[in-house]
C-alpha cells in the first residue's frame, strides 16, 4: 500500500459534515435554560461616560441582569497591552464606538434587543480625532490620556548602512506617497457563542477563535480566576482571517456566564459584525527610492504611519512586522526606516491576513516599477537583479535562511504569463488587442514574501499529543491528535492529519483530529502567522516520531500493549531563534521561516468610466512543500479575491470615528463576476528544511502581492500611478482625466 | 415577528378584499426582496402580509395585439429568460438581467420593484423608456396608468400597497427601424445600486438615417426614475450623425441634476457616466433598430 499522504490532494477530512450541513458552528449552539444576551455600544466615537441608568432596562419584564463595569471583576484586557476597558465605566471614557457600555441579559432574543434601546447613558462628547498624522501632532486630543501626551503607541527605526552614501550613488530616484484604506475581514460568520458554567463549574465559552488559550488567559485575567476554572471550546469556525485572534466576543460570553450563572447565548448582527470589531490597519507610506543606472537598488528612504485605532490590539507587532517589509524582499545596502502607529478614535485596528505584510507591497512594488521605468528596464529583469536569495543580508542586517523561493515565483510566473529570456534579458509578452476600442490592456508583477510562525524573539510553539490505538498485529488501528490549533476553515485539521499520517506509515482515515477543546487538548498557540503547517506541523511531526519509535519498542518487547501515547513541544527558535529589534538600528533576526509569492495580473482598463477588469491572473506561491495541493489552490483563490478586493472596491469607511460602511451591502466585496476570469496558480516547491517534509506556510502570502499586480498593470495599461487604494472606477477615471486634463484620453 | 397573518391570496379580488379588512394594517408581498429588509429594520410594520404571487396568470409574460403585457408578479428571471422581451423590448430584458443577484432576480418582482420607487430602480428605468403603463386595481375598479406617474419621492409611490395592488403592466413591443438598449455601472458586477444606469428606446425612419422618436431615462439623477426630454428634443426628427449624438448626450448631462454619495460616487463622476453610458446606449439601440 502506497502510504505516502504529503503532496496529496485528498479531500478534506471536514468536507462531509460541512457540505451535508451537519457541522455546528457557534451560533448553532444552544442549552436548555438559555438567557439571550445583547450588548449596549458606545454611541460616540470619543465621549466620556457621566452616567450609566439601567433601571429602565431592567424594570422590562424578561430582562434578568444588565451587566456594566461593576460586574466585572478586572475591567480590563488586550492582547497585548490591557488598554481596554470590557465594560465603559462611568468616569471613563469611550474611545470608538464599538467600546461597550453594558450587555443586557434577558429571556428573549427580542426581550433583549428591546433592552438595551432602555440603558440611558449620560455622555459627555469629546472632540475626535482621527487622522493619525494629526494625531501625532502636539496639542491632539488625547486617545489615552493615561499614557501621557502623545498618541504615538510605537516607533520602530531601521538603520542599515548612510542613506546619504546611498543616495550619492544612485543615478535615478523614485517617490511615492502611498495610502491604504482601513479593510473589514469580511469573515462568513458573524460572532456569536454560547458561554455557560459546565459541570465541572468551569467558566465556558464556546466560540470562534483563533487562539482559545490565549483567550483564557485573558478571561483569567478579567474574571481574577485561575485559568482552570476556564474552558473555551472551538466549533466550526466560518473565517478569521485575523479578525478572530482578539477577542470580541469571547470575555463577554464569559462574563455574562459568570454573572448570570446560566447559559447565555449571544448572536452578533452583520451590522455590529462590521461596525464594532476590529480591522486592517490603513498605512500612510513616504518612500524614496535610488537605483543605479543598471538597475542595482541603493538606498530607501521610508516612513510608515499605521492608524492604531482606539486600542492596541496588535498595532505593535503589526508595526514591526511591516517595518521589516517596508521595502521588499530585496538586496538594499543602505535604508533608513521609520514605523509609528498611532492612536485614534477610529476602529481598532488589528491582525488580517498578513499582519502587517499585505500594505507594503502596494508601496514598495509600486516604487519597483516606478523605477522600472525611468531605467527602461523590464519590470522582471529589474526584480531579478535585487530580489533576496539565500544569505543575502536583509534590511535587518540578518543572513536570508534555507529556502528562499522568491525568483523561483518570479520566474515561474514571468514565463507563464508569457515573458521570454533573451540574452539575459527579460521581454514583456504582447497582450494582443483589447477588446473594444476605449478600452486598453496593460501587464503588472508584484513579488511579496512574509515570515511564517511568531517574530522578534516572541517564542512560539505548539504542543502536540498522539494516541495510538493498536490493533491485535500490532499494527496501527486508529491514531488521534490532540493539538490546539484552531481550524478557521483554511483546513489545518486536514494538513496536520497529512503530516501524521504520513509520519505514522497509515492511511489518512486512520488519523483523526480531536475536537478543539481546551479542557481535552493543549496549547497550539494561534491560527496566524501562517504557521501551523510549520510549528504544529513539526511538533505532530515530531509526536508522532515519538509515537512510532514507542510502537517499534511494544513490539519488540511484546508486552500486548495496545495504546501508545507521545506528546512533543515544537519551539521555533529550535530551528532558528529570532531576536527583537535593537533600539537604534533595527538590526536584528527578526523572522523564523518566510513564505514567497509573485502574481502577475493582466487587466483591461475602460478609458471611458475608469472600471478596470482583471482578465487573466498567475499565481505563483513558494510553498516549500504542498501539503494538500488543492489547499494551496483554494488558498490562492482566497488569497487572489481579497487581494483584488482590497485594489479595486474594499473601503471601510468612516468619517469623524464613525461608521457609514455598515454591512455588506455599504461595504463590497468582490462577487464572483468581479474576479479574474481565469486564475493560473502555480505551486513552487523551494523546501525549507526546518520545516516538517520541507513545507513553509502559504494562508496569507497569497493574497500579498495581488493588489500591486493589478496596480502595476493598470499603469502598464495607461500611465497612471494609484497612491490610495482601493483603485475603484472613479479614482482611476480621475487620474485619468489629470493625464489628459483637455478630458479626452485619446 | 415580522408579521401576525400570512395570507395566500387565489384571485386579485381576494388580495383587494383582504387588505381592505385589515385597514392599512397589511401589506402586498410579493418577492419581499425589499419588503423583507424594511421590516427586518422596522422601517415598516405590519399586522399582516397579502401574498400575490399564487394568483393565477399574475406572473405571465404574453403579447396582445401589439402590447406586451407582464403580470405583477413576474420575476426578474423570467423577464431576462423572455425572448419575447429580449426581442420586442430588449431595454427591459438587460435591465432584468442587471437586478441584485440570480436569488434575487428568482423571486423579485417587475411590480414590487415599481412600488418601492426608488429613482435608479433597473425595472422602472427601462418601463419609463417603454412609456409602460400599469393596470392598478383596487375597490373602485381597475383603471391602467402610466407608469410614469407613479413616483413622488425616493421609496414614496402612488400605489398604495395596503389597500391597492398593480396587477399587470403593458407597453407597445418594438415594430421595425425601433430598439432599445440598457447600461448601468455600479461599484461591482453585481448586488450593487447602480452608480448611474440608463434606458435608451429609438424609432428610426425606413432608411435607418433618421431618428423618428426616442426615449432617453436616467437613473439616479432627480428623486424620481429621469426621463431627458432635453435630451429626446435634440435627437427627435434628426439625422443620425455624432454632432446630434453629442448635443442630446450633452443635453442628458445638463440636465441630470446627480447627487454626491459617500458609498457610489461624487456628481462629477456621475455626470461623467451619463455622459459615456448614455451614448453607449444610444450607440447600441441605434444599431440594433437598423437590424
Amino acid at each position: 500500500m502506497d502510504t505516502r499522504v504529503i503532496g496529496q490532494s485528498l479531500p478534506r477530512i471536514d468536507a462531509w459534515e460541512k457540505v451535508t450541513g451537519q457541522a455546528r458552528y457557534p451560533g448553532d449552539f444552544s442549552m436548555p435554560g438559555m438567557l439571550h444576551a445583547k450588548v449596549v455600544w458606545s454611541e460616540y466615537p470619543h465621549a466620556r461616560v457621566r452616567r450609566i441608568d439601567t433601571s429602565k432596562a431592567e424594570a422590562l419584564p424578561g430582562v434578568v441582569k444588565v451587566i456594566t463595569y461593576r460586574d466585572v471583576p478586572v475591567n480590563e484586557y488586550g492582547i497585548n497591552t490591557k488598554d481596554q476597558p470590557v465594560l465603559i465605566a462611568e468616569g471613563d471614557k469611550a474611545r470608538w464606538v464599538g467600546d461597550r457600555i453594558a450587555i443586557v441579559v434577558a429571556e428573549t432574543e427580542e426581550i433583549a434587543e428591546q433592552a438595551r434601546h432602555l440603558v440611558e447613558v449620560d455622555y459627555e462628547p469629546l472632540p475626535v480625532v482621527t487622522d493619525p498624522g494629526e494625531a501625532m501632532k502636539p496639542g491632539a486630543p488625547l486617545v489615552h490620556d493615561e499614557r501621557g501626551d502623545t498618541n504615538i503607541l510605537h516607533h520602530f527605526r531601521i538603520r542599515k548602512g548612510d542613506i546619504e552614501v546611498g543616495f550619492a550613488q544612485a543615478d535615478v530616484i523614485v517617490e511615492g506617497y502611498y495610502i491604504t484604506p482601513h479593510v473589514e475581514h469580511a469573515y462568513l460568520q458573524p460572532e456569536a457563542g454560547l458561554g455557560y458554567i459546565d459541570e465541572q463549574g468551569r467558566v465556558t465559552v464556546i466560540a470562534a477563535a483563533q487562539w482559545p488559550h490565549d483567550d483564557l488567559h485573558q478571561i483569567a485575567h478579567m474574571l481574577n480566576l485561575p485559568a482552570d476554572q476556564l474552558r473555551e471550546i472551538v466549533p466550526a469556525v466560518g473565517g478569521a482571517f485575523g479578525g478572530r485572534e482578539d477577542m470580541y466576543i469571547q470575555h463577554l460570553l464569559a462574563l455574562c456566564a459568570y454573572v448570570v450563572r446560566r447559559p447565555v447565548k449571544m448572536v452578533f448582527s452583520r451590522e455590529e459584525s462590521v461596525m464594532r470589531t476590529g480591522k486592517r490597519h490603513p498605512f500612510y507610506l513616504r518612500h524614496r527610492w535610488g537605483a543605479t543606472r543598471d538597475g542595482k537598488l541603493t538606498a530607501v528612504e521610508i516612513e510608515g504611519i499605521s492608524d492604531a485605532g482606539a486600542y492596541a490590539s496588535t498595532s505593535v507587532p503589526v508595526l514591526a512586522n511591516a517595518t521589516s517589509f517596508f521595502a521588499g524582499p530585496y538586496v538594499i545596502p543602505h535604508a533608513k526606516i521609520d514605523g509609528y502607529t498611532v492612536y485614534t478614535n477610529n476602529a481598532v485596528t488589528m491582525a488580517m491576513r498578513g499582519f502587517g505584510a499585505t500594505q507594503p507591497p502596494v508601496a514598495y512594488e509600486q516604487q519597483m516599477d516606478k523605477l522600472a521605468e525611468k531605467l527602461g528596464m523590464d519590470p522582471v529583469e529589474l526584480r531579478l537583479k535585487n530580489l533576496l536569495e539565500e544569505g543575502s543580508i536583509a534590511v535587518t542586517g540578518n543572513r536570508m535562511p534555507p529556502g528562499v523561493g522568491i525568483k523561483e515565483t518570479l520566474r515561474q510566473a514571468a514565463l507563464a504569463a508569457g515573458w521570454r529570456e533573451e540574452n539575459g534579458h527579460w521581454l514583456k509578452p504582447d497582450l494582443g488587442p483589447p477588446s473594444a476600442s476605449h478600452k486598453r490592456r496593460g501587464i503588472g508583477v508584484a513579488c511579496a514574501y512574509k515570515n511564517v510562525g511568531y517574530s522578534f524573539g516572541f517564542d512560539d510553539k505548539t504542543t502536540a499529543r498522539v494516541e495510538l490505538t493498536l490493533e491485535e498485529s500490532g499494527a496501527i488501528h486508529h491514531a488521534r491528535i490532540r493539538v490546539g490549533a484552531s481550524d478557521v476553515g483554511e483546513g489545518v485539521h486536514t494538513a496536520l492529519a497529512q503530516i501524521a499520517a504520513e509520519a505514522l506509515g497509515v492511511p489518512l482515515n486512520r488519523v483523526e483530529v480531536a475536537p478543539l477543546d481546551t479542557a481535552e487538548v493543549p496549547d497550539a498557540g494561534s491560527s496566524s502567522a501562517s504557521r501551523h503547517v510549520y510549528i504544529s506541523g513539526n511538533a505532530v511531526l515530531r509526536a508522532c516520531q515519538e509515537a512510532k519509535a514507542k510502537l517499534q519498542e511494544v513490539l519488540r518487547a511484546e508486552t500486548g500493549e495496545r495504546h501508545i501515547e507521545a506528546e512533543y513541544t515544537y519551539c521555533g527558535r529550535s530551528a532558528r531563534p529570532t531576536s527583537p529589534y535593537d533600539p537604534e538600528t533595527g538590526q536584528c533576526d527578526p523572522h523564523i521561516s518566510y513564505g514567497y509569492a509573485t502574481q502577475i495580473a493582466l487587466v483591461e482598463v475602460d478609458t471611458e468610466t475608469g472600471v478596470v477588469d482583471v482578465l487573466k491572473l498567475w499565481a505563483a506561491q513558494d510553498v516549500g512543500q504542498a501539503v494538500n495541493p488543492d489547499m494551496v489552490v483554494g488558498q490562492v483563490g482566497g488569497g487572489v479575491h481579497m487581494g483584488l478586493g482590497y485594489a479595486l472596491m474594499e473601503e471601510f469607511i468612516q468619517q469623524e470615528g464613525l461608521v457609514r460602511t455598515r454591512n455588506f451591502a455599504e461595504y463590497q466585496i468582490p462577487t464572483i463576476l468581479d474576479m479574474p476570469r481565469e486564475i493560473v496558480p502555480i505551486i513552487v516547491e523551494v523546501a525549507d528544511p526546518t520545516g516538517p517534509y520541507g513545507a513553509k506556510g502559504v494562508g496569507e502570502m497569497t493574497t500579498l502581492p495581488t493588489a500591486p499586480a493589478i496596480l502595476n498593470a493598470i499603469h502598464d495599461a495607461t500611465g497612471i500611478w494609484l497612491d490610495r487604494l482601493p483603485a475603484t472606477a472613479e479614482r482611476v477615471l480621475y487620474h485619468l482625466r489629470k493625464l489628459t486634463p483637455e478630458g479626452k484620453t485619446e | 415577528m415580522i408579521c401576525e397573518e400570512y395570507i395566500l391570496a387565489s384571485t386579485v379580488e381576494e388580495a383587494l378584499a383582504a387588505l381592505a379588512s385589515l385597514r392599512g394594517e397589511g401589506r402586498l408581498i410579493a418577492g419581499g426582496t425589499d419588503l423583507m429588509l424594511q421590516l427586518q429594520r422596522g422601517e415598516r410594520s405590519v399586522r399582516c402580509l397579502v401574498d400575490i404571487t399564487r394568483i393565477p396568470g399574475i406572473d405571465e409574460i404574453k403579447l396582445e395585439d401589439s402590447y406586451i403585457i407582464i403580470g405583477a408578479a413576474t420575476t426578474f428571471a423570467q423577464i431576462e429568460r423572455s425572448s419575447l422581451i429580449r426581442q420586442r423590448a430588449p431595454v427591459l430584458a438587460e435591465a432584468a438581467s442587471w437586478v441584485g443577484s440570480p436569488q434575487i432576480r428568482n423571486v423579485g418582482t417587475l411590480a414590487g420593484n415599481v412600488v418601492n420607487a426608488q429613482p435608479a430602480a433597473d425595472g422602472s428605468i427601462a418601463l419609463l423608456t417603454l412609456d409602460a403603463e400599469a393596470e392598478i386595481a383596487n375597490l373602485t375598479g381597475r383603471q391602467w396608468v402610466p407608469v410614469a406617474s407613479l413616483f413622488v419621492s425616493p421609496g414614496v409611490s402612488r400605489v398604495d400597497a395596503s389597500a391597492e395592488m398593480i396587477t399587470a403592466f403593458r407597453f407597445r413591443a418594438h415594430g421595425p427601424r425601433e430598439s432599445s438598449a440598457f447600461e448601468r455601472q455600479a461599484r461591482r458586477k453585481a448586488l450593487s445600486l447602480p452608480i448611474i444606469n440608463v434606458g435608451v428606446r429609438v424609432l428610426l425612419n425606413a432608411e435607418g438615417t433618421h431618428v423618428r422618436d426616442v426615449r432617453i431615462c436616467i437613473g439616479p439623477v432627480a428623486p424620481v426614475p429621469f426621463r431627458a426630454q432635453q435630451a429626446e428634443a435634440a435627437l427627435r426628427n434628426r439625422a443620425i450623425d455624432e454632432d446630434a449624438i453629442t448635443e442630446a448626450v450633452e443635453a442628458a448631462v445638463l440636465e441630470s441634476k446627480p447627487r454626491s454619495s459617500l458609498l457610489r460616487a461624487g456628481k462629477e463622476y456621475r455626470r461623467e457616466l451619463i455622459r459615456v453610458l448614455t451614448r453607449r446606449a444610444l450607440l447600441r439601440a441605434i444599431a440594433a433598430a437598423r437590424g
